[in-house]
């Protein structure tokens, strides 16, 4: 508890870490504000397709916040200090003050769990008033398990990115894959469009937990690869299985390893 | 107590350490002293778990690091520069080791007053000079107040105010009897502040005693390091 402590303490006297906590709670907002803006005609008309998405693409890109936290917590350990003071990492530091190194992970994964958790909730609140202040009444009813998928989604999100950097020790590698795939153009959802194994990679599976609730496509242009491949609980149960394979790997690759190396 | 028994490490195939054997007592300074590349840093990286031993093992009362409840309220350490993320301000780092180790925000006053820090402690340690890194790194070692302290080259880029502090300093916390083990590779610093003396060089131990055994027959440590360190090092002493 102490050592959760520690790491709760170390992420937030980061300045980095407000980036994330600014990316994470009102960039989804400005996404859904634009996005209920850009369809408030059709919506009130009653002719919009996309009605269940609005206020959800917008979480599903406010993840970013929490790979940056979840890169972020590790990369900053392994940071090198200038070279007049011979090359110190923090890593040093805080391995002579937890004499485990699993006891450290553990507390540290903990850390950026509980802090995406609480990103989320801030995101998805900060999301839900915008779309009732633009479209009103006719603002969609956001559902609990749909909305409790999010919170998941970007707390598995922030793990494979907190894990993905223990193996690099650099954050910039997983921030680049990782910001790109879920900003850009999300490469598993590309690929399924060519195979079905594309479905079980983390972040198709996981986003599965609050998106394309219909069986149907939405909209022409986005076809069939955003179709339902699995049930949200499932989806959910295949990103953790990834979170912690990618978490074990990292502990027996981290508990092996030289800090020196 | 420190206790280091036949310690080999190989990184590749190179051979850093090649069997050191070494102990470093309570109520005694040990100076732990080679030329670059000699294997110090990585004999202390053994000791502190940092690193892994090929063989051999680096006890710290009796245990490895890895077994220690708390470290910190044991064993002090201060190695490459502050150990502290630059964005961080000195009393930020220093509050997440006390909140590690349990101590209260207070005891993190102590410290930076201790080492002459408070007025930089708001700074973010990215400003710092070297001297002022060093400083901290001292203050994180010093923050449970442990038994043990174990230090990198801890007079590298201090004023000559500073290393006159360490000096006295560290004659103190060993005449109240704590186990300080030192390394570096300034002999003249060194020959004033040690009670024992262990030289290294490729890896290997070439002398171990008191200060006087170790100078032996030269006129200072530094003549007596030479001797013993240059290409046709005698036998151990």
């Amino acid at each position: 508890m102490r050592a959760f402590n520690a790491e709760l303490s170390k992420l937030l006297s980061l300045p980095g870490i407000w980036l994330a906590f600014l990316i994470g709670a009102f960039a989804p907002a400005v996404i859904a504000a634009l996005d209920s803006i850009a369809q408030k005609d059709e919506i009130i008309a009653g002719v919009s397709t996309r009605l269940s998405e609005v206020g959800y693409i917008g979480l599903g890109f406010g993840v970013q916040g929490v790979i940056i936290l979840g890169v972020l917590a590790v990369s900053s350990e392994y940071l090198t200090e200038s070279s007049e003071s011979s090359g110190g990492q923090q890593i040093t530091t805080s391995l002579t003050v937890v004499s485990s190194r699993l006891h450290f992970l553990l507390a540290k994964a903990g850390a950026v769990t509980v802090i995406s958790i609480l990103l989320c909730i801030v995101a998805i609140m900060t999301t839900v008033s915008t779309t009732h202040l633009i479209l009103g009444e006719y603002a969609p009813a956001f559902e609990w398990s749909r909305l409790t998928g999010a919170i998941c989604y970007w707390s598995f999100t922030a793990l494979l990115a907190f894990g993905f950097t223990f193996l690099t020790k650099n954050g910039i590698l997983p921030l680049a894959v990782l910001m790109i795939n879920s900003s850009i153009v999300s490469f598993s959802v590309l690929l399924a469009k060519v195979t079905k194994l594309a479905f079980y990679l983390p972040d198709r599976a996981g986003i599965e937990m609050f998106m394309f609730t219909s069986d149907r496509s939405h909209t022409p242009i986005t076809g069939s690869i955003f179709d339902r491949f699995y049930t949200p609980l499932t989806g959910g149960l295949v990103m953790f299985a990834w979170v912690v394979v990618l978490l074990m790997v990292a502990a027996i690759v981290f508990h092996r390893r030289d800090v020196a190396s | 107590m420190l206790t280091i028994n036949n310690l080999v490490k190989h990184r590749g195939t190179q051979e850093i350490l090649s069997g050191i054997s070494f102990k470093a007592r309570p109520g005694r300074v040990t100076g732990f002293l080679g030329p670059n590349g000699a294997g110090k840093s990585s004999t202390l990286r053994i000791l502190l778990g940092l690193d892994r031993a090929t063989s051999g093992s680096a006890l710290i009362n009796g245990k490895p690091f890895a077994e220690l409840h708390n470290p910190l309220l044991t064993v002090g350490t201060a190695l490459d520069g502050s150990g502290a993320h630059r964005m961080r301000t000195g009393r930020a780092h220093l509050r997440w080791m006390a909140r590690a180790v349990g101590l209260p925000r207070s005891r993190v006053e102590e410290v930076l007053e201790l080492v002459g820090l408070t007025n930089a402690a708001g700074k973010r340690v990215g400003s710092y000079s070297l001297g002022m890194g060093k400083r901290l790194g001292m203050a994180a070692a010093l923050l449970g107040d442990p038994e043990i302290l174990v230090l990198d080259e801890p007079v590298n880029g201090l004023d000559p105010e500073g290393i006159r502090w360490i000096r006295t300093f560290l004659r103190e916390r060993a005449a109240s009897g704590n186990t300080v083990l030192l390394s570096s590779h300034l002999m003249g610093e060194l020959a004033e502040t040690v009670d024992d003396v262990v030289i290294i060089n490729h890896g290997k131990v070439v002398a171990d005693g008191t200060l006087e055994e170790v100078t032996g027959n030269h006129f200072t440590l530094e003549e007596a390091f030479f001797a013993l360190t240059s290409e046709h090092a005698g036998d151990t002493v």
